[in-house]
């Protein structure tokens, strides 16, 4: 094959944005145990990894930038270094919010609120980021759009999780021995570990997104 | 095809109405700017050549294959494809160049504006007056700057203010400040760009409607690459640029219409720029763009 060093070098990329989702799913899995569990030691992993997702993330915008500056990429191939240059920034960004859960489960003593399932939103985004990196290997356009469709699930999940708090806060009246504003941080913190898992989804969608427009020149789901 | 006792009563002379829409076959008139035009160039697409099934032979070998295109006014056209494609083949095709070599033979039908060009009646002197020519390597007359830019009108008996045209010439060539106090030396005297440019002056001195270029930066620097292609894109508000180049990030920058010739002769794909550089409908420009092959 003509070009075999920038083949092997689109080989490369795609192998290396693809372990480094591996990586961000790892983390973003303990991040959830360490919030189940209480569990500090797998908190400060997820914590003290995040710096070699973003030495990744900086490897592989890298190889991007040298692809497209000594390479001149058309067509599929340049299709493909921006949708991979656009992905590793979702997956940065995932590595972040789960650092957030880790940092949580470090100031939270325990679950305020039970009832809300917390875990199995989790679990949900954690499959959507994991479909989007298979679409993404296997160039498969019609998970892109089953990965879009999840995210609604996912979006009247993490409503219905935030309403069952503030419900609750409004039907249940403080004890006179509680600190409120230890409620309230707790509270706080809840509604943000919701609103994080369900950015994790809106980024599983941008890389669904990206997926779509590198196969099929399809800007459908961009938005 | 008989090219002998030619006139050129039928070929209409581009500096009596170049503006005239009949001369035009207008094709596109919904062409928008999306739609891959660059710059501030019209987007009102007619067609000022147009090939139907154009066959071209050198003795028994088909250096092309039914091209059938429309190649828009007022545009930048490239043509692409790995050597021996017949692109420039077909360049020289339209001003009817191949006429120089014995071994060629055209069939089909190869239209400027309304009129074939390989009609019995068309004269290829008064044809290429209509459609200039700028050559891969610069090839200045050895005589003054004045007079290489005057050549084409002198030869095809133009009449009209020469002074003014060279000077209206070179200063579309980009060139006029640079050699207007040395008109009267030699053309061979400037550098390789200067002399290109020199070339292109001499080319729209005779006010063609049709700039073909063939490769006409391959042997420049970058330097003077990046002039020619600035030169290119101001032409085109003016002229219709065909350019066969074998640099396809020049072919992506300058032009808006990109014709991707193939092995064996065969116009595979021809559309916007950057329909074909971003998402070809072919697999093999695909491939070939990327350099997967050729």
């Amino acid at each position: 094959m003509a070009r075999q060093n920038y083949q092997e070098k689109l080989d490369s990329l795609e192998s290396d944005v693809l372990y480094m989702s591996e990586v961000v799913v790892d983390r973003l899995r303990t991040a959830l145990t360490a919030l189940e569990n209480k569990d500090d030691d797998a908190a400060w992993e997820v914590i003290d990894g995040d710096s070699e997702i973003n030495s990744l993330y900086l490897d592989i915008e890298q190889q991007c930038v040298d692809l497209l500056a000594l390479q001149q990429p058309v067509a599929g191939d340049l299709r493909f270094i921006a949708a991979s240059f656009k992905i590793i920034t979702d997956l940065e960004r995932i590595g972040d919010l789960a650092t957030n859960l880790g940092e949580y489960t470090l100031d939270a003593r325990h679950d305020v609120y039970p009832e809300v399932d917390v875990q199995s939103i989790g679990d949900k985004t954690v499959s959507m980021v994991e479909e989007a990196m298979e679409a993404y290997a296997a160039q498969d356009t019609d998970a892109c759009f089953e990965i879009n469709e999840s995210d609604d699930e996912l979006d009247a999940m993490c409503e219905h999780a935030s309403q069952s708090v503030v419900r609750e806060l409004i039907e249940n009246e403080i004890d006179d021995g509680t600190d409120v504003e230890t409620v309230l941080e707790e509270v706080s913190r809840l509604l943000l570990t919701v609103r994080d898992l369900e950015r994790i989804g809106d980024h599983a969608v941008n890389i669904a997104a990206r997926t779509l427009y590198m196969v099929e020149n399809d800007d459908e789901l961009i938005y | 095809m008989s090219q002998e006792n030619m006139s050129n009563d039928n070929v209409e002379s581009p500096t009596e109405d170049p503006t005239d829409d009949d001369m035009l076959l207008e094709t596109d008139v919904t062409s928008g700017l999306e739609e891959g035009t660059q710059g501030s160039r019209t987007t009102h697409e007619r067609t000022i050549v147009e090939a139907k099934d154009v066959n071209v032979w050198y003795n028994q070998d088909q250096a092309l294959r039914d091209i059938t295109m429309q190649v828009p006014e007022n545009k930048v056209t490239a043509m692409i494809g790995p050597s021996g494609c017949g692109k420039s083949t077909f360049l020289r095709c339209i001003n009817r160049m191949n006429d120089m070599i014995d071994a060629a033979r055209v069939e089909g039908e190869l239209y400027l504006g309304e009129k074939n060009v390989y009609d019995d009646d068309v004269d290829p002197v008064a044809l290429r007056r209509r459609v200039g020519m700028v050559f891969q390597k610069p090839n200045p007359f050895p005589k003054s700057i004045y007079d290489n830019v005057a050549y084409g009108l002198n030869i095809q008996d133009i009449g009209g203010d020469h002074d003014a045209i060279v000077e209206e010439s070179l200063k579309r060539a980009a060139l006029w400040d640079e050699v207007k106090d040395q008109l009267d030396e030699s053309g061979l005297d400037l550098s390789g760009g200067q002399q290109q440019r020199l070339c292109i002056a001499r080319a729209i001195a005779p006010d063609p409607e049709v700039i073909l270029m063939d490769e006409p930066a391959s042997a420049l620097d970058p330097v003077a690459t990046s002039k020619i292609e600035d030169l290119i894109d101001e032409l085109a508000e003016d002229y219709t640029v065909i350019i066969v180049t074998h640099n396809m990030q020049q072919a992506a920058r300058i032009s808006d219409k990109t014709a991707v010739f193939l092995t064996g002769g065969e116009l595979v794909e021809f559309g916007d720029t950057k329909k074909i550089f971003e998402n070809p409908d072919n697999e093999r420009v695909e491939d070939y763009i990327t350099g997967k092959f050729g």
